[in-house]
């Protein structure tokens, strides 16, 4: 492999972290001979959690093949329901199968840190929330996606919709269907939150605009239409 | 069509039906469905996918910059150099832009981003006021790295004063820089048809209306030909107005490339380049006679803007006293600070109040009585009442001086703020409301909803004077080929627009009057349009409001208006806001735990009643996040950005914040509606502070109330 063919396929890692850690005088260069010895293991990418044997193990065998595991391949994803295929690369994130490479890109679903600290890219994989943009699309074969588009419409909203818009639990609204996601997984996991565990389970994801005690509300407000207490209806001017 | 100009006023509270309610916001379906579509979300037919590549020092000599393999990359069609080797660097910010990168996809543009190779020679980076003020240092800017204030003529006399008085105190208080943190990051998708001499610009942006001309200007074009569209943003907090580097930087691979072109920035880049709160440091001195009354105020603010000047709002902020308070821009080599939410204020008011609170400490006197004593008109003083009624003053068991951790190390305390604005608007808006033979209302103007709700009033307003539900008009906004809007910054968009839709809706309905006097025997001005029914008043005439459009033929209604004609709608004035907080503080650990905030805000006429909470609640949260999380590090030797992301640049989260409670205050008789939402961010951090002296003694002085602060200001307590 040609120095030049790192290039075309550097690894993942954080480019950040990387690049900050080099030490003077600042080449990219140096940085990217580096980068080049662990390109093998871009290949296998898909296996980078098992970790660096595994990697190695996919790799030998790929050779051993005469194939690469770079570039894109056809997954076929279920998705609200519906199967959906795309043209992916090993180190394709969900997140950006749903926003960049669906053939009706689904953009409900949202890109803000792309590193798992802010939770507005939460999806169901089999009723679980987990994080988009850390989760790649190939391991997601085989199971069952729900986004946010997947939970209701416009003209048809889920309970919980219905309890965003009636409680203004949105300003800017960019955190809004990550939060839908996470009420929805935390009011199918806990059939009766008190207030508490429904601030812990909305603890991965972050609000700028300030919401939170409007998504508190309808939570609690879903909750006790589910449950029948609706004597708990708190009066809207204090939160 | 004649339209009368006659003058129109908002209803009555106990004449309204659909505003100073709570209306949930008309986008909220499409928001909560995933459907809104955002700048982010613009997907376009053979849309290029752009990537910027960033220098990551601030201050540093390009020596190589090759391009080469970066165009190699599978799938990258574009890769231009901003910078010439042999180039400098000024600061850590839009000037760290090196090259960019489009491809067909944005992995490939990662890619082609990552394979741009260059190197540089770094310089000493001055990233922070130490550095800045050493005169060894290089100077940041032309003018030097200072920019003096114009100093007081009363300096001598005011210092006097301070020695002279009763009691006195001096003290410095240091606040870091805040980023903005809109989830949705800066940037645009740029669609340009050359050929037609055309083009489309969808950008996340406070100014829809500003920016075609700005976008025309780089795309080559008259401003007639360009359209610039923001249906929904994800926050913007008063950084986002112009295209911006990234802006500029799209237009020029649009024309390079004759396609569209999708660029936004990611979150690292969006922490270096896209704007700030600017840090200050404050060295002052505070005077009250013997009964508590403010006498003099003195000392040296530093405005730390990066390369900008930064903003404060004088001290004593909003208090009365002779001031000789001298405030200077300290620069550094980081990108300029910009307007956010309520430029300068929030520091002033920690400045002041922290002030405020040690001052009436020293005089013996409670945190409380001192500002009803200084406070300087009689609203503040209901404010404050409210809060401190609100938040269990009466009943706290230590009201004059700080208490003391029990046993198991905790301790409880109450702090307060005030906070100002100006209430009103700011010209150049107009709207247009037109209803249809059908029946339908459409309400239009071009302004943008950052989220504050201003969608949900422009059909609000014609619906309250049409006698209409809200889901009867449909708002037109967030495109420039609508009336123009004004820009959204400094609270301004409601005072300026919501009085030119109430002005274009009440033209409206004269002159549908005008028409239905036709068919009966009543005048212009003696109908009654409500329940969706017009009713002749001398009952010649009461029909469906539906029915009643039949009646206009082909000719729709049309009402105009724009903020002139509309200025007697206009709000003026200032705003008010009391804020106070109770925390308890973990005197073994320094934790600091916020149990409950509450504001009072007034705001004249409260359009929308659930939305101007949502804004109150979500000033408190930004001012706690302030107060407890937010702070930009910089490496002093290297000048690295350490806070580059959500996982280093903290802030609040559902677990962080307690009890918070906003009130709108009904008090105010101003009838007239105004934006507010800068007011309540600006106090929270302040009352948080004086509420961890009054639980504890230990005064922090410099933000964010981390553990750390907490247990070095517990060691220095008396």
């Amino acid at each position: 492999m040609t120095d030049s063919d790192s290039d075309r396929a550097p690894d993942h890692a954080p480019h950040d972290g990387t690049d900050r850690a080099t030490p003077r005088p600042l080449s990219r260069r140096s940085f990217l001979k580096g980068a080049s010895a662990v390109t093998a293991g871009t290949a296998a990418v898909g296996e980078a959690m098992a970790g660096q044997a595994a990697a190695e193990a996919a790799a030998a065998e790929a050779a051993s093949r005469g194939t690469r595991l770079a570039g894109r391949v056809a997954v076929e994803l279920e998705i609200n329901g519906a199967k959906r295929t795309a043209q992916v690369e090993p180190r394709t994130t969900l997140l950006s199968t749903l926003r960049h490479h669906l053939d009706r890109p689904l953009t409900g679903t949202k890109e803000v840190c792309d590193r798992g600290n802010c939770g507005a890219c939460t999806v169901l994989i089999d009723g679980e929330p987990v994080y988009a943009c850390l989760t790649l699309a190939s391991r997601c074969t085989g199971k069952s996606i729900t986004t946010v588009e997947g939970l209701g419409s416009p003209q048809d909203l889920s309970d919980v919709q219905a309890a965003f818009v009636e409680k203004d639990a949105q300003m800017c609204g960019f955190c809004t269907p990550g939060f839908v996601v996470a009420t929805t997984a935390c009011l199918a996991k806990h059939a009766n939150p008190d207030r508490d565990t429904i601030r812990t389970e909305l603890s991965g994801n972050i609000c700028r605009c300030g919401t939170y005690g409007h998504v508190f509300d309808a939570a609690e407000a879903v909750r006790d239409r589910r449950t029948g207490a609706g004597a708990s209806e708190k009066g809207g001017e204090q939160r | 069509m004649s339209v009368r100009r006659e003058e129109s006023a908002w209803e009555p509270r106990d004449k309204m039906t659909v505003l100073d309610r709570d209306i949930p916001r008309v986008d909220g379906p499409e928001k909560v469905t995933g459907r809104a579509r955002y700048t982010h979300d613009v997907r376009l037919p053979n849309m290029l996918y752009a990537r910027l590549v960033l220098a990551q020092i601030p201050r540093a000599t390009v020596d190589e910059l090759d391009l080469t393999a970066a165009r190699e990359v599978p799938g990258v069609v574009h890769v231009e150099a901003d910078k010439e080797v042999g180039a400098d660097l000024a600061y850590l910010g839009d000037d760290s832009v090196l090259a960019f990168v489009a491809a067909e996809t944005p992995e490939a543009a990662h890619d082609g981003a990552r394979a741009v190779r260059f190197a540089l020679s770094p310089k000493a980076p001055v990233v922070t006021r130490e550095q800045s003020l050493d005169p060894e240092s290089p100077s940041i800017t032309r003018r030097g790295n200072v920019r003096a204030g114009r100093g007081a003529r009363n300096a001598e006399e005011v210092e006097a004063k301070v020695g002279s008085s009763a009691h006195s105190i001096t003290a410095t208080y240091t606040l870091p820089i805040q980023h903005h943190v809109s989830l949705e990051t800066h940037g645009c998708v740029v669609d340009l048809d050359a050929e037609a001499g055309e083009a489309t610009v969808y950008a996340s942006t406070q100014m829809v209306s500003g920016n075609a001309s700005s976008f025309a200007g780089l795309l080559g074009l008259d401003a007639s030909k360009v359209r610039v569209v923001c249906q929904h943003m994800g926050g913007g907090f008063g950084s986002k107005f112009g295209p911006g580097l990234e802006g500029a930087i799209a237009c020029r691979i649009a024309r390079a490339t004759g396609r569209p072109v999708h660029l936004m920035l990611d979150r690292p880049q969006e922490f270096q380049m896209a704007g700030n709160r600017s840090g200050t440091h404050a060295e002052v001195s505070l005077a009250c006679d013997a009964d508590g009354v403010l006498t003099a105020a003195s000392g040296q603010i530093d405005r730390l803007g990066g390369v900008g000047g930064g903003s404060f709002p004088g001290f004593p902020y909003i208090y009365d006293c002779e001031s000789a308070a001298n405030a200077r821009s300290v620069y550094t080599a980081l990108d300029s600070s910009r307007a956010m939410r309520a430029p300068g204020h929030p520091q002033g008011s920690f400045v002041m109040e922290s002030a405020l609170d040690e001052l009436a400490f020293a005089a013996g006197i409670g945190p409380l009585d001192i500002r009803m004593k200084n406070a300087p008109d009689e609203v503040w003083k209901r404010h404050l009442s409210v809060v401190a009624d609100a938040i269990g003053w009466s009943s706290h068991p230590h009201t004059d001086g700080p208490g003391r951790e029990g046993p198991d190390g905790w301790a409880e305390g109450i702090g307060f703020g005030l906070a100002t604005w100006r209430a009103g608007g700011a010209p150049g808006g107009q709207c247009e409301v037109k209803i249809e033979r059908d029946g339908s209302v459409v309400s239009s103007c071009g302004v943008q909803d950052l989220g504050t709700g201003s969608r949900t009033y422009v059909a609000a307003i014609p619906a309250e004077e049409l006698g209409l539900e809200v889901s009867g008009v449909t708002a037109r906004i967030g495109d420039s080929v609508l009336p123009p809007g004004v820009g959204s910054g400094g609270s301004v968009t409601t005072g300026s627009i919501a009085p030119v839709i109430k002005h274009a809706a009440h033209r409206a309905r004269e002159a549908f009057e005008e028409r239905l006097s036709e068919v009966s025997t009543a005048k212009v001005g003696e109908f009654t349009w409500e329940g969706g029914r017009v009713r002749a008043n001398d009952g010649s005439l009461d029909i469906e409001f539906t029915e009643a459009c039949k009646l206009l033929g082909n000719s729709a209604i049309v009402g105009s208006s724009n903020f002139r004609d509309a200025q007697h709608l206009v709000a003026e004035g200032r705003l008010h806001g009391a804020q106070a907080a109770r925390v308890r503080v973990d005197t073994l650990t320094g934790r600091v735990v916020v149990v409950d905030m509450v504001a009072i805000q007034d705001m004249g006429l409260p359009l929308n009643r659930l939305a101007a909470r949502s804004q109150v609640n979500g000033g408190l949260i930004q001012a706690l996040s302030y107060g407890l999380l937010e702070e930009r590090v910089l490496d002093p030797v290297h000048g690295w950005l350490l806070t580059g992301n959500l996982e280093n640049y903290k802030i609040a989260g559902s677990r962080e914040i307690g009890g918070i409670r906003s009130i709108i205050d009904d008090e105010d008789d101003r009838w007239k509606a105004t934006g507010m939402a800068e007011a309540p961010v600006i106090p929270g951090q302040s009352a948080i502070a004086n509420a961890i002296f009054n639980a504890c003694g230990a005064r922090v002085r410099s933000l964010p109330f981390t553990p750390d602060r907490v247990l070095d200001a517990l060691s220095k307590r008396g």
